[in-house]
């Protein structure tokens, strides 16, 4: 088989890295393969996919040399973020921003458009639909046919699925499968339950970088497992190998409540989300399931005062109207961690709230060092929040959540795009919040999270709450309170 | 530097203006609602409508930008159906050559607070220029005319040159800046290490 | 921003959009040209008839954009009338000094900012930004690395308010309390622009890194999806102004309301 791209020797560093990205790596993709990448996050993949395809140094300058490299002829590349890979309001403009670029007459444009969209398998009644109407894994469809539009003979997808919810993961990666059979595929992706059958090599990267295996599907995950497991790749059977390691606590240092009765969420004045009647107990983790778009972050933000509500609101004994009444008592975690960043360092960033109080420094200090402990990000307290990692801005969000031990926990999505590994550890933290005493509503769209850890299930349906169940098979609530007899 | 900007320089500038734009247009009704107030008060906050300019100098730091950032900011206002009307968007080009043309006064060489001060300065004397022909601006008696320019030019500072600053400072810390700057000799230097 | 709303298009919607902007830009300089009062009153009627029966738009919105309007004539006015100079005095208190002359100037300068008001809102009611820079590529020769830009930067306009909403909250949930007045402004601008700017720069990076993927190259030929040009619509555009401009002129000629030929004297 000849080669479609390949690089010798390749040395990469980023401006104000202390070290090489990469070092002497060499790679080499044959024609027809299809090729997974995997590794820690910050290891490189996403470097060298850039590398191979040509955007470094030529669209992104980054200090590169090498030996040798090889470009593939004619290739496209679908990126991670749905939203930053447009540049056309509309679905037809967007294709046809591709086809202006090839030179493509425009009387042929309509014929093609339609063609690239039915072989990605998005249906649209109008092809001039607004983009920004459309889901998460349709825009990603979207991308895959705008890339189509460039006939490569090799695909670059570098974590298409991140960003994207279940469902929306199993549609990208079948109109991959139909799409791509005769191409070669380069993937970069952590998410990889629906791809294995696909892929027939798989190359692991180290944290330095370095290439520890490069083999087949099978060999790679049985002799590998550990290391997998270790960067947090999302292999199936990887909620299996992780074993809970704490006891389950039957008794707790708090008791709190709330009570929720006729409960109303409006935007522009119109009923947003509702919910009938509902209460809950210290130690309840409650997972908020729906479809997009059926309100379960209206249901959020309602519940933290940051939308119009009327109904009966109770929090421990005090009927609540407004958010300043929940300023020690409830915290809402958004779903981008660097909205709620403030200042300009990790320390401060959890000091803040404490701060802003006037408590006393040795106070602050303690705390701020206890949750940095607890968080590990004691050797980043004086980053900057926005140079930490995807994790652990993630961390640093819901570290800020805990400082004043918030007896009502609201969380949209905290799990949405990070690793197995950060994904567990940030689990831990809130069950150990959990058992302390505190309520917990968690939107998710993570099936096994609600599985393994909600003890109660709200199901959204057209911004009502339609389903309110315990939930039996989580594998440590012992201490389920009945909560259908508190009312 | 290299013949005319890249298209991430571009797309950059074009972007963060337009979110610009959006304060821009905000800023509107908050001018006229203060300028009743008679004695050119609102002439204090006239300096918001300069600040696209010198934010995305500070930002990519590329002959052109100053200009480029301040008309495209005006044309976010003017497509939001601005107040103002046609006026912003002429406004936008003669306030952002104006700024420009200090930038390049200084060789394009200097990001400091004193250069987007006096760009600031130098948008402000744009749109003192657009307003002596456009509002009449002569035909005001001799002290109203001089407390409007000084006011102008106080609030031009204030927001162009000093808000500015402190915002692309604070930029620079976050890190998304580097994005933009190119590689030094010395990080191609240690790739032969 | 005519793409968020309904509306029924109307001859303004089929004008091209490059000669549309430079009609108006032509217009914008001819009226600082216009000094007589009441040839202003007469052109800012003119252009009020487009702007109310032809953008196309329900009344009940055109209504609700005419609210601003109203500041902006009284804002623009006040200054003129109570600061301006002239001999004539009609009311004279403290540092405010009316005349005659400064009160027929201050009111001309309001129409004429009601008419840049009304001929810019008629401009962005009636023009898709879209067609505005294809037709702008085609006619007016723009390089595409600049049209592009502009239409990528446009779509994320709702993005961005949306984004500033988020960080709102965000900031509220972590106790941010900005409070009112031009302080709390100050506090709100502080702690909300370096998140959305620092959004707006990796996403601007990266949709560039993206468009170039897609083998966009600015110095190549290229084929347009929307072909723009010139249809009988643009005759009638320009004929409108043409006629109603020399009418106007000669009505206020031969049937002046008010005695001012030219404010500045």
């Amino acid at each position: 088989m000849t080669n479609i791209a390949m690089v010798e020797q390749l040395r990469l560093k980023f401006p104000g890295d202390d070290s090489l990205l990469f070092k002497d790596l060499s790679i080499t993709i044959k024609k027809g393969e299809k090729v997974l990448l995997l590794g820690p996050s910050g290891c490189g993949k996403s470097t060298l996919l850039q590398t191979l395809s040509g955007l470094i140094p030529k669209s992104i300058e980054v200090p590169i040399k090498y030996r040798n490299i090889q470009y593939p002829e004619s290739w496209g590349y679908v990126f991670q973020d749905p939203d930053s890979q447009f540049c056309m309001p509309y679905v037809d403009e967007e294709l046809a921003f591709v086809l202006e670029n090839l030179n493509v007459p425009r009387s042929e444009m309509p014929d093609r458009i339609e063609e690239l969209l039915s072989a990605v398998g998005l249906r649209l009644d109008l092809y001039h639909s607004s983009i920004q109407s459309l889901s998460g894994g349709m825009k990603q469809r979207l991308a895959l046919a705008s890339v189509l539009a460039l006939n490569p003979e090799c695909l670059f997808l570098d974590e298409p699925t991140a960003l994207i919810d279940e469902e929306g993961t199993k549609q990208i990666w079948e109109s991959v499968k139909s799409v791509a059979k005769d191409k070669t595929v380069i993937i970069v992706e952590h998410k990889i339950d629906h791809i294995l059958d696909f892929i027939d090599r798989v190359i692991v990267f180290s944290y330095d970088g370095v290439i520890i295996a490069d083999d087949d599907v099978n060999t790679v995950f049985s002799f590998y497992r550990k290391q997998l497991q270790e960067y947090g790749i999302w292999y199936p059977g990887v909620w299996d190998d992780y074993l809970l390691s704490f006891e389950s606590n039957a008794g707790h240092g708090y008791n709190h409540s709330l009570i929720l009765e006729n409960f109303k969420g409006y935007r522009k004045k119109e009923i947003n989300v509702q919910l009938d009647k509902a209460s809950a107990l210290s130690g309840e983790w409650i997972a908020v399931v729906g479809d997009n778009g059926a309100g379960k972050s209206t249901l959020l933000l309602s519940l933290m005062q940051l939308l119009k509500t009327s109904g009966t609101y109770v929090l421990n004994g005090e009927i609540i109207q407004n958010i300043k009444q929940l300023q020690k008592e409830a915290y809402f975690v958004f779903q981008n961690p660097e909205y709620q960043f403030v200042t300009n360092s990790v320390y401060e960033e959890i000091s803040y709230s404490l701060t802003v109080k006037k408590e006393e420094p040795s106070i602050i200090k303690e705390r701020v060092d206890e949750l940095l402990a607890i968080f590990g990000l004691s050797k980043k307290q004086n980053h900057h929040p926005y140079h930490l990692s995807i994790g652990q801005k993630r961390r640093l969000s819901v570290a800020t959540a805990f400082v004043e031990n918030p007896k009502l926990l609201l969380l949209d999505e905290p799990t949405f795009g990070q690793d197995s590994k950060n994904t567990f550890h940030l689990l831990e933290l809130l069950e150990r919040e959990r058992q302390k005493g505190c309520i917990i509503i968690m939107v998710t769209h993570d099936s096994e999270i609600v599985k393994r850890f909600a003890t109660r299930i709200w199901e959204i349906d057209n911004g009502k709450v339609v389903k309110d169940w315990k939930n039996e098979h989580v594998l440590h609530g012992k201490d389920q309170v009945a909560y259908e007899q508190y009312i | 530097m290299k013949k005319g900007l890249k298209l991430t320089d571009i797309l950059v500038t074009i972007v963060i203006s337009i979110a610009f734009g959006i304060v821009y247009k905000i800023w509107g009704p908050l001018y006229y609602a203060v300028k009743p107030f008679g004695l050119h008060i609102d002439q204090l906050i006239y300096g918001m409508w300069f600040i696209a300019a010198t934010v995305a100098f500070l930002i990519i730091r590329k002959a052109g930008v100053a200009f480029l950032a301040e008309v495209a900011a005006s044309s976010g206002e003017f497509l939001m159906g601005s107040e103002f009307g046609l006026e912003v968007l002429l406004y936008g080009v003669v306030q952002g050559l104006f700024a420009e043309l200090v930038i390049m006064a200084f060789r394009y060489k200097r990001y400091d607070l004193l250069v987007v001060s006096l760009a600031g300065i130098g948008a402000a004397i744009g749109s003192i220029f657009m307003d002596y022909y456009k509002g009449y601006m002569g035909d005001l008696s001799t002290w109203n005319f001089m407390l409007l320019i000084g006011f102008r030019l106080i609030g031009s500072v204030i927001f162009t040159g000093f808000m500015a600053f402190g915002i692309a400072k604070a930029l620079e810390a976050t890190g998304v800046t580097n994005l933009l700057r190119p590689a030094s000799k010395e990080d191609y230097d240690a790739l032969n290490q | 921003m005519n793409n968020t709303f309904d509306f029924r298009e109307t001859w303004l919607h089929k004008i091209n959009p490059s000669l549309k902007l430079l009609t108006m830009i032509f217009l914008f300089i001819l009226v600082i040209f216009i000094h007589n009062l009441n040839q202003m009153i007469l052109f800012t009627i003119m252009t009020m008839i487009l702007f109310v029966f032809f953008t196309g738009h329900p009344y009940k919105r055109i209504l609700l954009f005419s609210i601003p309007f109203l500041f902006i004539f009284i804002s623009t006015t006040t200054s003129m009338i109570f600061f301006g100079k002239g001999d004539t005095t009609i009311l004279r208190w403290g540092l405010v000094h009316v005349t005659e002359e400064s009160l027929f100037r201050g009111i001309h300068l309001g129409f004429r900012a009601l008419t840049y008001a009304l001929l810019g809102l008629t401009f962005a009611l009636t023009t898709r930004p879209v067609y505005l820079f294809y037709s702008m590529m085609q006619q007016l020769k723009l390089n595409p690395k600049y049209s592009y830009s502009f239409m990528a930067g446009i779509r994320l306009m709702p993005i961005m308010i949306e984004e500033f909403q988020h960080i709102r909250s965000a900031q509220k949930v972590r106790g941010v309390r900005t409070g009112a007045g031009m302080n709390g402004l100050f506090h709100l601008f502080k702690f909300t622009s370096i998140p959305l700017l620092s959004q707006c720069i990796r996403r601007a990076f990266r949709i560039a890194v993206a468009m170039e993927a897609k083998r966009f190259d600015y110095s190549k030929e290229r084929t347009f999806y929307y072909k723009i040009g010139f249809s009988k619509v643009d005759v009638v555009f320009v004929g409108y102004f043409v006629v109603l401009t020399g009418l106007s002129f000669y009505l206020a000629q031969e049937f002046p309301f008010f005695p001012v030929t030219d404010v500045r004297d």
